[in-house]
């Protein structure tokens, strides 16, 4: 069998408007995908396709996909679904694009699309639907799912579980996950109150937004970062009606949900009216600052989300710009730094946490190969996507240096998965958020020792 | 069962599952390589791990009679991975190992998926690396640089592809392995010059052995700005006249300069500059100082505007990343471009590019200009948006008008992004028919049944009188005539 080649028939002769296949509002926006020129640059920038090799699994391969819907070349289905949402939506493809190209944003307006062609079935539309909707979105139910997270560890059930081998019938990766569950503290929205003042002279006032991962798993990593904040000047408001940032419902292309949290942050914060409103979660602090895109057709509100928006800083950013003092005490660790991905590639803070830790008195850092990969937590990915987010957090954890003790990051998804990492492989280093260290190091001014 | 499902099916069991895309939305992402006005479908891509897999489904296809083509990271700029139709593709992205370094003799063993620059970064904690960067180094692979005899931008001083790779193992047509290469000027017919550069035409490259060479004791890189392009020009003759042999010479015009400052790695060029030129140079610690001052001084002579050296490793880079992301940074300033690849005698630079500027008045397209100019090796961006009616092709007309200013004055219409399906009728425009006939009698020792990369890179010799308008080759005129 030969073809009989004819360089006229190759030539693409006119694309077509993008209408195609995408019959839902918010498709893939034009003017993001024309601005790809398919140059490949994005490619070894990928986890996927690192893994995979496969061009469908690569950015410049995924936006291919994209326009191909949109030139209603192929359809909605099971074949365009699966790279759409094997994407880590890490942004790593972004910092490598040379034209700027928002990938993050088109896999998203994708999966909008996906999620309304081919909504999910079965038990696993009716695990998402609980979560996303059921959940996350009632900050009472998921403080309540908290509480019973504790109670479970506290009255020894936990333990039974564990000594039982009652957790072999969740699926491996769920079994990990359980064994490395943080203890539940109390979330930092009950427990302290509505404004927190500065100590000593004040320098600057924000409102916090707490997260509902970093909340109720991390409380202590948020009560952290309260003190460092008041200890550097800074007086922290915690506005009470604040609800989930809406990025898992983004990223699950539930974009109704994730548009009608994002306008009830805006509100809520826009009303409290301070300056700037930190985040220590990166994922959420990028949701928060992509409002705008994600409410680019709402009239109301997009230029309400651009004002939000401007105020919202990663807290190591916030501190590193606004004014910190570097602890006098010495903490003597050696300390690595993974990059989350939300916070490097999709905020462009690289260099203030490595900087605020550098500052601590004793801290020696050592440099992480890869830092910036993604270590393959990317939301909830790691529980729907179990295979391709251990082949990532394997390679992570086998690039972490031999001789550190701590590593530290600043996003609760990646801290459960580094934790699950740490432990598969049978290592000990401790897992802590950027704001932890700086705390330990505070108090130990005070005189504490450091262990 | 049909002919493609034999196929998957073979292929599936030879590989294994994960390693076979064979339906219509997976495939649609291999119809097109880094150059994306021409597309085909593959009837399938397959993903061998090993030289074995690579000889095992080679054997298969060839006794088939089903054409086949290497691709590498699929960021060739001249569709030499891409399909006609009905083509399976063997993508060497697996095979992406490192398998020797030694330092000693300054060679270093690598799979074909290897990634150029990763080669630099894993040996460079030993002061060495790999000379040929292309500007797709970050992403590009080692064999698709070998299919493509890929330059760069230090190019100028260190040679291209050919001039580093010391032995490679291939696959042949009919699936058996062989070596070639291996010592330096082996006796014989130099077959690694000629599988070097053969655009996955004549083999499939498994094993590559290359020269790595002892980092530089010392290197300084100025950036000087220009009111004019031909002002840069004269700046780039002057440099070579005065024997210095930079390191690299680059030059960016008005429109690439927009483009890169709006796209994501600015470096701060000053707004309306006409024309910019990146210059370095390396070598011997001793000597460096004055060569750097030397080009300032001749830079100074033909007006320039701003030079300046960079302070540091960290500006150098950025720089280097600025000039590097060029072509992607096109995506800021238009939804699509093509690029071309002529060569030209340095000393005809302003001419051919004010000819170049008079094809884009009159088309209507903007055309960046972005290339090696110390070695003549022009790539004039063309800027199209493949929406608007007839574009496409008008944009294909300006680029093969621009190889002819190059084919005008004794140059070339490739410098090292290859023929593959773009030029192939250009090809005309620097060899006669008899010449391109028998080149491919060359290409049919190695290829008998033009399974292997069907049809690139040679057009169909002519016959009937069917041959395009030839510039600059009176000789094909002549035999055409005769026919």
């Amino acid at each position: 069998m030969t073809t009989e080649p004819s360089l006229a028939n190759l030539v693409v002769k006119k694309n077509e408007p993008p209408v195609g296949n995408y019959l839902w509002e918010d498709p893939p926006d034009e003017d993001k995908f024309s601005a790809c020129v398919h140059c490949g640059l994005c490619l070894e920038a990928c986890p996927t396709y690192q893994e995979l090799g496969h061009e469908h699994q690569s950015p410049r391969g995924r936006i291919h996909s994209i326009v191909a819907v949109a030139e209603g070349k192929i359809d909605i289905n099971e074949a365009f679904e699966d790279p759409m949402f094997t994407c880590l939506d890490c942004r790593a493809c972004e910092t490598a694009c040379p034209a700027g190209v928002q990938v993050g944003a088109l896999i998203e307006e994708a999966r909008g699309q996906v999620r309304q062609a081919r909504p999910l079935k079965g038990w696993q539309g009716l695990v998402s639907r609980f979560f996303l909707r059921g959940v996350f979105p009632h900050t009472k139910r998921l403080h309540t799912l908290g509480m019973l997270t504790k109670i479970y560890q506290k009255s020894g059930a936990q333990t039974v579980v564990r000594k039982s081998g009652a957790k072999k019938v969740l699926p491996d990766h769920l079994g990990a996950m359980e064994a490395i569950m943080p203890d539940v503290g109390r979330p930092v929205l009950k427990t302290h109150p509505e404004r927190i003042p500065a100590e000593g002279e004040q320098k600057g006032s924000v409102s916090m937004f707490t997260g509902c991962i970093m909340d109720v798993m991390y409380s202590d990593v948020n009560e952290a970062t309260v003190r460092v904040l008041t200890k550097n000047g800074h007086s922290v408001e915690m506005p009470k009606q604040q609800q989930c940032c809406g990025a898992l419902h983004v990223h699950a292309g539930d974009r109704e949900m994730g548009k009608k949290l994002a306008r009830e942050n805006i509100d809520t914060f826009l009303e409290a009216d301070a300056d700037h409103v930190v985040v220590n979660a990166a994922g959420c602090g990028c949701a928060l600052r992509e409002y705008p895109e994600l409410l680019q057709n709402d009239d109301e509100y997009r230029e309400k989300a651009e004002r939000f928006a401007e105020k919202v800083l990663d807290v190591s950013k916030y501190l590193y710009d606004y004014g910190y003092r570097a602890p006098e005490a010495e903490l003597r660790k050696r300390v690595t730094y993974h990059d989350a991905c939300h916070l490097a590639h999709g905020q462009g803070v690289w260099d203030e946490p490595r900087d605020l830790l550098e500052d601590i008195p004793g801290v020696e850092m050592v440099p992480l190969p890869n830092a910036d990969r993604c270590c393959g937590s990317a939301g909830i990915y790691n529980i729907t996507h179990p295979d391709m987010a251990g082949r990532l957090l394997d390679r992570k954890i086998e690039e972490v240096p031999d001789d550190v003790e701590m590593i530290s990051m600043g996003n609760p998804g990646c801290m459960l998965q580094m934790a699950m990492g740490v432990m598969n492989h049978g290592r000990d280093e401790a897992i802590v958020h950027t704001m932890q260290l700086l705390d330990w190091a505070y108090q130990l001014e005070g005189g504490e020792t450091d262990d | 069962m049909t002919e493609k499902a034999e196929m998957v099916e073979e292929m599936i069991r030879q590989l294994g599952d994960d390693a076979v895309l064979h339906r219509k939305e997976d495939l649609l992402t291999y119809e097109c390589d880094g150059l994306t006005v021409y597309r085909g479908m593959p009837l399938a891509v397959v993903f061998p791990s090993s030289t074995e897999e690579v000889s095992g489904v080679v054997k298969w296809l060839h006794e088939h009679e089903i054409p086949f083509i290497p691709r590498g990271a699929g960021t060739g700029l001249s569709g030499g991975a891409t399909p006609f139709g009905g083509e399976v593709i063997i993508s060497l992205v697996r095979m992406k190992r490192l398998l020797d370094v030694d330092y000693d003799n300054r060679e270093a063993v690598v799979q074909p998926g290897y990634i150029n620059l990763t080669l630099t970064n894993s040996i460079t904690h030993k002061g060495f690396y790999y000379a040929p960067d292309p500007s797709s180094q970050a992403c590009c692979t080692i064999g698709g640089n070998v299919a493509e005899n890929a330059g760069g931008a230090h190019c100028l001083k260190y040679g291209v592809t050919t001039n580093h790779v010391l032995g490679l193992e291939v696959v042949l047509h009919n699936g058996e392995i062989v070596e070639i290469g291996g010592v330096p000027d082996a006796p014989g017919y130099d077959l690694m010059g000629l599988v070097t550069g053969s655009e996955g035409t004549l083999g499939i490259v498994t094993s590559i052995t290359v020269r790595i060479l002892k980092n530089p004791e010392a290197e300084e890189t100025a950036m000087a700005y220009f009111d004019s392009v031909e002002d840069a020009s004269y700046a780039v003759s002057g440099i070579i006249a005065a024997g210095i042999v930079p390191a690299a010479i680059e030059m960016m015009d008005e429109i690439a300069i927009q483009g890169v400052e709006r796209a994501t790695n600015p470096v701060g060029h000053p707004e309306g500059s006409k024309a910019v030129l990146i210059m370095e140079v390396d070598g011997i610690a001793t000597g460096i100082e004055e060569q750097i001052e030397e080009m300032v001084s001749v830079c100074e002579r033909h007006n320039v505007v701003d030079i300046k050296v960079a302070k540091n490793d960290r500006e150098r880079g950025r720089w280097w990343a600025n000039r590097k992301t060029a072509f992607g940074a096109m995506g800021a300033i238009s939804p699509a471009y093509l690029v071309q690849d002529g060569v030209i005698p340095r000393s005809r630079l302003s001419e051919v590019l004010a000819h170049i500027a008079d094809i884009s008045a009159e088309s209507g397209l903007r055309i960046a200009n972005v290339f090696h100019a110390g070695d003549g090796n022009l790539h004039p961006l063309i800027l199209f948006d493949a929406r608007n009616e007839g574009e496409t092709d008008l944009a294909l007309d300006v680029g093969s008008r621009t190889l002819e200013a190059c084919t005008a004055v004794g140059g070339s219409i490739t410098g090292e992004h290859g023929v593959g399906i773009e030029k192939k009728e250009d090809m005309r425009l620097v060899f006669s028919d008899e010449e391109i006939e028998r080149q491919i009698t060359v290409r049919s020792v190695f290829n008998p049944h033009n399974l292997l990369n069907l049809d690139k890179q040679f057009p169909k010799p002519a016959r009937c009188g069917e041959v395009k308008q030839a510039v600059g080759s009176g000789e094909a005129h002549q035999v055409a005539e005769q026919r």
